[in-house]
């Protein structure tokens, strides 16, 4: 996928150090930094340069981070990674809901981001390839969407729910190195009437991790966020 | 269909949800009603209680009078029985209900005998049914007993049929608001019979008995009376039921009774009387009092006004000049059907002309029942004194006086004038008689002068004899004008003292409500309030507040706040009844329902949202009570009190909360840095590192050199950061203790701008004055004098001139530190040296942490200094300038 060219980054922060060592550590890391310091300079950069992937920091001088996205997300699939700070709770789910796909929590472990960076990139080259998988892997687990059936390395068939299913096949399909937030999983499964009802998630998750039990570890909680599924791949 | 007189949708009546709910939460009240003594009341009582008891209920005979009587002792059986409270009252040994025992021990049915019982003096109380009033408060269900004679409404009726004034009595409404009523009925017979057997009273007590109260006719009629009274009560409950449940019924609509209390002795006699229509008629009842400005004060109308309320009726008191066309006018606003007032006793001449009220409301008032109430059997006549300041024979010695001046007068004037313009000089001593004194000193004058005139001046002289008809005319012209002035100017000189008296009152409360609008605490406004209510009752007063209760306690307790004279303290039975007042928000002590045993009164000031606080009142011991216009003014004060003390309570809790938010913004303000300014830094050092660890090797020199520059920069920021955070927390908690010495500004500047030159790299223009020096912790004044620096050569442009000066400004000395950026705007002025204020950054300069100029007044502050800020300096609208200045040496 990149022989052509290193894929691009565009960087949207308005601290000067932050793009100090992002920019070194990116071109290290075989891509090409693009800088922004300022909300409208990313959304112009964003559409001249069609970035790979976008690095945002939700506190920029002249705009709201959130208000970006939607913006962005007019013109380019391309993923977005929030840089945010832990008690912006309510500001990092909004983004996400917005069509954020991941964030990463300042001061970030340099490892960490790269690796999240590289998932979402290899999630968006396989989804431009093959849109619709007859039969979904993570880890042990294997999906079969056509015949309904899943199984854990090939053993017996689990024995799920609908509701357990569909809220499987959710996290497996939107959840795959990316977080989905509460509200998006409520959304697919329960319907929009239960947007909020995050009581219900909590308990068909735990159902799930006991169906799946020793690959219970694929379902991982960001606490007050969402989830995110499969194996853990990140940690530098 | 049912006839329905209601054109409304069936909805539940507000007002009867309301009186069920206000039911609810209070404890039940059961009235075992009876038409005499002897009919077995407190037997039937005690027989349901033990009933009730043996049920399992926390029954509790609080006071039963047995009376003697075997059956009813034997009734009390196995309950149990409530010790008495005893006192000693005026060296007497006494006995009376423990209310207060009762309170505490919450029994589930409280038995309490004879509701119209009067306690003794010294109780919480004057009358038992307000003892039950304050259980049922409480929630305890009672249960007791009474004869219907005892109720306020039929005590007239009663003394008419029987002979005898039943002075205990209880207020219809507790009757009404009674939640059973069990009626214990025999024939009058049969009671009779009771009686002779001497199962009711002892036998010599009983024949003198049954020759008196208890003669048949008399037993008849009072069982009438109490059986009509349960069934009105039965109706009642099933209309009050009908209308809370929306049931259509065909009660009648519409019908309004209005009792017309006037200041006579009849006021009472005709309040029971219109409550009784209103009663028969299911309608409401309003007592209206006229007060009429040209006449002479009669009997207050206040106590008759009282006993209307006491019956549920609402009263109003009106002022008009012409009486017929006010009731009128009054009757027709309030939608009134029945009319009832006193038949009075009117003079003969108003009888006479067919002036009295009655006549002309016979004759105005067409579109209403008339009922005309006669006077009561033996009202005790009421003798009214007319407060005067003169006793009374001077105006009569005065009015003499004035004759023989007239007298005096003629003779100077004899032979200049004709006898007829004589007369006229006669008239003089009639119109001063009756402007100054009254009518009945007039009249005298008039009487005199006319004699006078006539005996030493109208021919044929020095006889009483008149000769010619023409002096006749000339008399009867006299006497009728010195009649008409003796009444007109009577008149008019009782309106114009009335009126007076109205607008020094007046003056008196406008001058006292500026008092209390004038801004200052509520010590000013309570001490305000005691001397005003002073001079009004002209006693002892003070002001009492509530103290918010401690811990463990429920009541707020009553604090003397002001006190005219400043020593006066009620003493310890009148807190009792002060805190009484203050837990119940209702008047207590002396001259009311409750502990009157106390030497003080106390009075609540209320408020919407609930007591300001208690005026206490002490008086002479032979003072009369407060009536009228005075009880009127305190009233009035009471209220501008409460209404002021409450917005002084107000305002001191918005002052509380704005310091709460200021705080609170200073608290956000620091999340918000630690947020950011701390967080900025650590993502750049470990991010600079994690890329050196990483990709080290792929890295040029170059750039490795850069990311480790990044790593150390943002450490020193972080450092530089926490010590700000700590000076500040250091200087908000005052913890700051300036070493001093002397101090040369010159020297500490001059040090300052070297370091600022080396680490920015940047000349500092100096311009300073060797006088300059002062007693200062010459670190704390290097650290002001730093930041100023920084901040100036942080916000202005690399080319731009940033300049130093220290110099002598009389007693003080000063440092200014000015630059020429884009300067501070002028709505930020102020704001700059608030903690975590920050400059918006259109520069693109990596401002700081928004604590630098904070410190910097901190600092100053600590050392006797202040900091102000200008901008703009410069002539093209650019700069800013910081000026320190501190006391002198």
């Amino acid at each position: 996928m990149s022989e052509l060219a290193p894929p691009r980054i565009l960087v949207i922060d308005d601290e000067p150090q932050i793009h100090r060592f992002l920019g070194p550590a990116l071109e290290a890391a075989g891509f090409t930094p693009i800088r922004a310091e300022t909300g409208v300079a990313g959304l112009r950069l964003a559409a001249e340069r069609s970035p790979a992937a976008i690095l945002l920091d939700l506190g920029l001088p002249d705009m709201d981070g959130k208000l970006l996205i939607p913006r962005v997300r007019g013109f380019t699939a391309a993923p977005i990674v929030i840089l945010s700070a832990r008690e912006q709770e309510a500001e990092k789910v909004a983004a996400l809901d917005a069509g954020a796909d991941d964030y990463v929590e300042k001061p970030f472990a340099l490892g960490e981001l790269l690796a999240r960076l590289r998932a979402l990139l290899r999630r968006a080259g396989a989804a431009a390839v093959e849109p619709a998988d007859a039969v979904l892997r993570a880890g042990p687990l294997e999906v079969d969407l056509a015949a309904r059936v899943a199984r854990l390395s090939g053993g017996e068939p689990l024995k799920l729910t609908p509701r357990e299913w569909d809220l499987l096949v959710a996290l497996m399909r939107g959840g795959q190195g990316r977080v989905i937030t509460q509200r998006q999983l409520l959304l697919a499964v329960w319907g929009p009437a239960h947007a909020e009802d995050t009581q219900y998630l909590r308990v068909y998750v735990g159902h799930l991790r006991q169906k799946l039990g020793g690959a219970a570890y694929l379902i991982r909680t960001e606490p007050g966020v969402g989830y995110r599924f499969g194996e853990c791949t990140d940690q530098a | 269909m049912l006839p329905t007189m209601v054109d409304e949708p069936h909805r539940p009546d507000p007002e009867a949800l309301l009186a069920l709910a206000r039911r609810e939460g209070r404890g039940r009240l059961k009235v075992f009603l009876g038409a005499a003594p002897g009919v077995g009341k407190t037997y039937e009582m005690l027989a349901g209680a033990r009933r009730r008891h043996a049920g399992g209920a926390d029954v509790l005979i609080g006071i039963v009078e047995t009376h003697g009587r075997a059956e009813t002792q034997a009734a009390v059986g196995g309950l149990p029985v409530l010790p008495r409270a005893r006192f000693t009252y005026r060296g007497q040994e006494l006995e009376e209900f423990d209310l207060d025992a009762a309170l505490a021990r919450r029994p589930g049915i409280l038995l309490l005998d004879e509701l119209a019982h009067t306690n003794t003096p010294g109780s919480r109380h004057p009358k038992r049914w307000q003892d039950v009033e304050e259980l049922r408060e409480a929630g305890v269900e009672v249960w007791t007993t009474m004869n219907v004679q005892h109720l306020e409404s039929l005590s007239e009726a009663v003394a008419r049929i029987t002979g005898v004034r039943v002075t205990e009595t209880v207020p219809d409404r507790v009757l009404a608001e009674a939640d059973a009523v069990e009626l214990i009925d025999i024939p009058p017979a049969e009671l009779i019979e009771r009686m002779r057997q001497g199962r009711i009273y002892r036998p010599d007590q009983a024949s003198r008995a049954l020759r008196g109260f208890f003669r048949e006719g008399n037993l008849t009629a009072l069982r009438e009376m109490a059986l009509r009274r349960t069934a009105e009560r039965v109706d009642a409950d099933v209309t009050g039921y009908m209308r809370a449940n929306a049931i259509a019924g065909p009660w009648p609509a519409g019908d309004r009774v209005m009792a017309l209390v006037g200041a006579d002795a009849a006021a009472e006699t005709v309040v029971r009387e219109a409550r009784r229509i209103a009663d028969a008629l299911k309608a409401p009842l309003v007592a209206i009092h006229v007060e009429q400005p040209s006449t002479a004060a009669g009997p207050d109308p206040g106590p008759a006004l009282l006993l209307a309320e006491r019956l549920g009726a609402t009263t109003e008191t009106v002022v008009a000049t012409d009486l017929p066309s006010a009731i009128l006018r009054e009757a027709a606003a309030r939608n009134v059907s029945h009319l009832v007032i006193g038949r009075g006793r009117p003079g003969f001449w108003r009888r006479l002309t067919g002036r009295t009220l009655s006549a002309i409301l016979l004759r105005r008032a067409t579109d209403f029942t008339l009922h005309l109430v006669p006077m009561p059997v033996a009202g005790p006549r009421r003798e009214h004194q007319e407060p005067r300041t003169l006793p009374r024979w001077i105006g009569w010695a005065a009015t003499l006086l004035l004759v023989v001046g007239a007298i005096a007068l003629g003779y100077a004037l004899d032979g200049m004038l004709s006898e007829g313009a004589l007369g006229m000089v006669y008239l003089v001593p009639v119109v001063a008689a009756a402007a100054g004194f009254g009518p009945a000193q007039a009249g005298l004058a008039a009487v005199l002068c006319f004699l006078a005139w006539n005996y030493l001046f109208l021919s044929p002289r020095y006889t009483l004899t008149v000769a010619s008809p023409q002096e006749v005319v000339g008399i009867v012209v006299f006497a009728l004008v010195a009649l008409l002035l003796a009444g007109t100017t009577g008149g008019l000189g009782r309106s114009v003292r009335a009126t007076r008296a109205r607008i020094v009152g007046l003056r008196r409360l406008v001058e006292f409500s500026r008092r209390l609008g004038a801004p200052g605490d509520r010590g000013d406004l309570v001490q305000a309030v005691a001397e005003e209510a002073s001079r009004i009752v002209g006693g002892v007063v003070c002001v009492l507040l509530p103290l918010l209760p401690a811990p463990g306690e429920t009541a707020p307790e009553p604090v003397v706040r002001a006190a005219v004279p400043i020593d006066a303290e009620p003493d310890e039975a009148a807190m009792a009844a002060a805190r009484w007042a203050m837990a119940n928000n209702r008047a207590a002590g002396r001259g009311t329902d409750t502990l009157p045993a106390a030497s003080w009164q106390f009075r609540p000031m209320r408020t919407a949202r609930g007591l300001a606080g208690l005026l206490g009142i002490r008086r002479e011991d032979g003072a009369e009570p407060l009536e009228g216009e005075a009880d009127r003014a305190l009233g009035a004060l009471l209220d501008q009190a409460a209404i002021a003390l409450e917005r002084a309570e107000l305002m001191e809790e918005r002052a509380r909360g704005e310091a709460r938010a200021e705080t609170e913004a200073l608290r956000t303000a620091l999340l918000t840095s630690l947020g950011h300014d701390l967080r900025t830094p650590l993502t750049s050092i470990r991010g600079a590192i994690g890329t050196l660890r990483g990709a080290g090797s792929a890295l040029s020199e170059a750039t490795r050199a850069d990311l480790l520059a990044t790593a150390e920069e943002e450490t020193e920021r972080l450092s530089r950061w926490i010590a700000n955070i700590l000076d500040i927390v250091r200087i908000e908690n005052r913890q700051l203790h300036p070493k001093r010495e002397t101090v040369d500004l010159a020297e500490a500047a001059e040090a300052a701008a070297v370091r600022a030159t080396r680490e920015h790299g940047r000349e500092v223009a100096l311009d300073l004055d060797a006088q300059a020096v002062a007693h200062l912790d010459p670190v704390l004044l290097d650290q002001i004098l730093a930041n100023l620096l920084d901040n100036a050569l942080k916000f202005s442009r690399p080319a731009g001139r940033v300049s130093l000066r220290a110099w002598r400004d009389g007693p003080e000395v000063a440092i200014a530190v000015e630059d020429d950026g884009p300067g501070i705007p002028r709505e930020d002025l102020h704001r700059v040296f608030d903690p975590f204020f920050r400059a918006t950054r259109t520069d693109r300069v990596a401002a700081g942490s928004g604590l630098g100029l904070a410190i910097c007044r901190g600092l100053a502050q600590a050392m006797g200094g202040r900091i102000a800020a200008e901008s703009p300096v410069t002539a093209d609208g650019r700069g800013a300038r910081l000026t320190v200045r501190f006391p002198g040496l």
